[in-house]
C-alpha cells in the first residue's frame, strides 16, 4: 500500500465541501443527531469522570 | 430535540419583547457556513433589555419567561427542546459589533440571526482554545471568509497580530 498524503487530503477536503454543501436546516439537523450520539456515548463510558480532563469554557473575552 | 425548535422559541423571546436582539454563535453559528461538528450546547448573544428604572442589564426576564414556558435550569444553561442553551450579553467591542452585523437566514422557513463568517471567525481567534483554532482553520480551509472584511474586523479589534 502506498500512502498518498495528497490524495487522502483532497479526499478529506472534498468530504468536508460535501457536508457543508446541504441546505442550513438540514445541517442543523446533522447536529441534532451528532448531539443524541455524543451523548450517548458519554453515557455508555459511565459518568465516574471527576479526574478527566476538560476543556475549559469560552468566555468570549479580550486577551489580557 | 431539535435546535429547530430553539430558534423558533428564541425568536418568540424576541417578538414578545424580553430581549433586544439576538445573534447564534459558537459551533452552532459555524455550522451555517460549515460542515457541522458536534456540540452540546448552543450559545445566543443577546442585547439584554435593562430593567425599568434601573441600568443594569439582567438575563432574568429571559429566565423568567423561559422557564414559564416550560424551560428547566441546568447551572448556566436553560434546556430548551432539550438543548442546553447559553445566554451571552455582548459584552466586548468585537462581540458587540457582531451582533449589531449579524445576519438573518432562512431555516426551514424560520428566520434565524447567525454572526457573520467573519466575526464567527475572528471571535474564535480572540477566544482562543484549542477547538476555537481548530474552527477558525476550517472557516479559512472552506474558503468561507471574505478576506478583506474578515482583515477589516481584526484589524478594528486589535487581532491582526493574534
Amino acid at each position: 500500500m502506498r500512502l498518498d498524503l495528497q490524495k487522502i487530503l483532497e479526499s478529506k477536503r472534498v468530504l468536508r465541501r460535501d457536508l457543508a454543501s446541504p441546505p442550513v436546516a438540514e445541517k442543523l439537523r446533522m447536529l441534532d443527531a451528532l448531539r443524541e450520539r455524543e451523548l450517548a456515548i458519554r453515557r455508555g463510558a459511565g459518568s465516574s469522570d471527576s479526574n478527566k480532563l476538560r476543556e475549559e469554557p469560552a468566555r468570549y473575552q479580550s486577551k489580557p | 430535540m431539535a435546535i429547530k425548535e430553539v430558534i423558533q422559541t428564541i425568536n418568540q423571546l424576541q417578538a414578545d419583547g424580553v430581549i433586544d436582539r439576538y445573534a447564534i454563535g459558537g459551533a452552532v453559528g459555524a455550522t451555517f457556513y460549515l460542515e457541522p461538528v458536534a456540540t452540546l450546547d448552543v450559545d445566543i448573544f443577546v442585547a439584554f433589555k435593562s430593567e425599568p428604572g434601573s441600568l443594569i442589564v439582567s438575563p432574568q426576564p429571559v429566565f423568567d419567561y423561559l422557564k414559564a414556558r416550560g424551560g428547566t435550569m441546568e447551572g448556566e444553561y436553560i434546556i430548551i427542546a432539550g438543548w442546553p442553551v447559553k445566554f451571552l450579553a455582548a459584552g466586548t467591542p468585537l462581540v458587540k459589533e457582531a451582533l449589531k452585523e449579524s445576519l438573518s437566514k432562512d431555516v426551514d422557513g424560520t428566520p434565524a440571526r447567525v454572526f457573520t463568517a467573519e466575526h464567527l471567525a475572528a471571535i474564535a481567534l480572540q477566544t482562543g482554545r484549542a477547538k476555537d483554532k481548530a474552527r477558525l482553520l476550517q472557516f479559512v480551509e472552506a474558503g468561507a471568509l471574505d478576506a478583506p472584511r474578515f482583515r477589516d474586523v481584526l484589524a478594528r479589534h486589535g487581532l491582526l497580530d493574534a
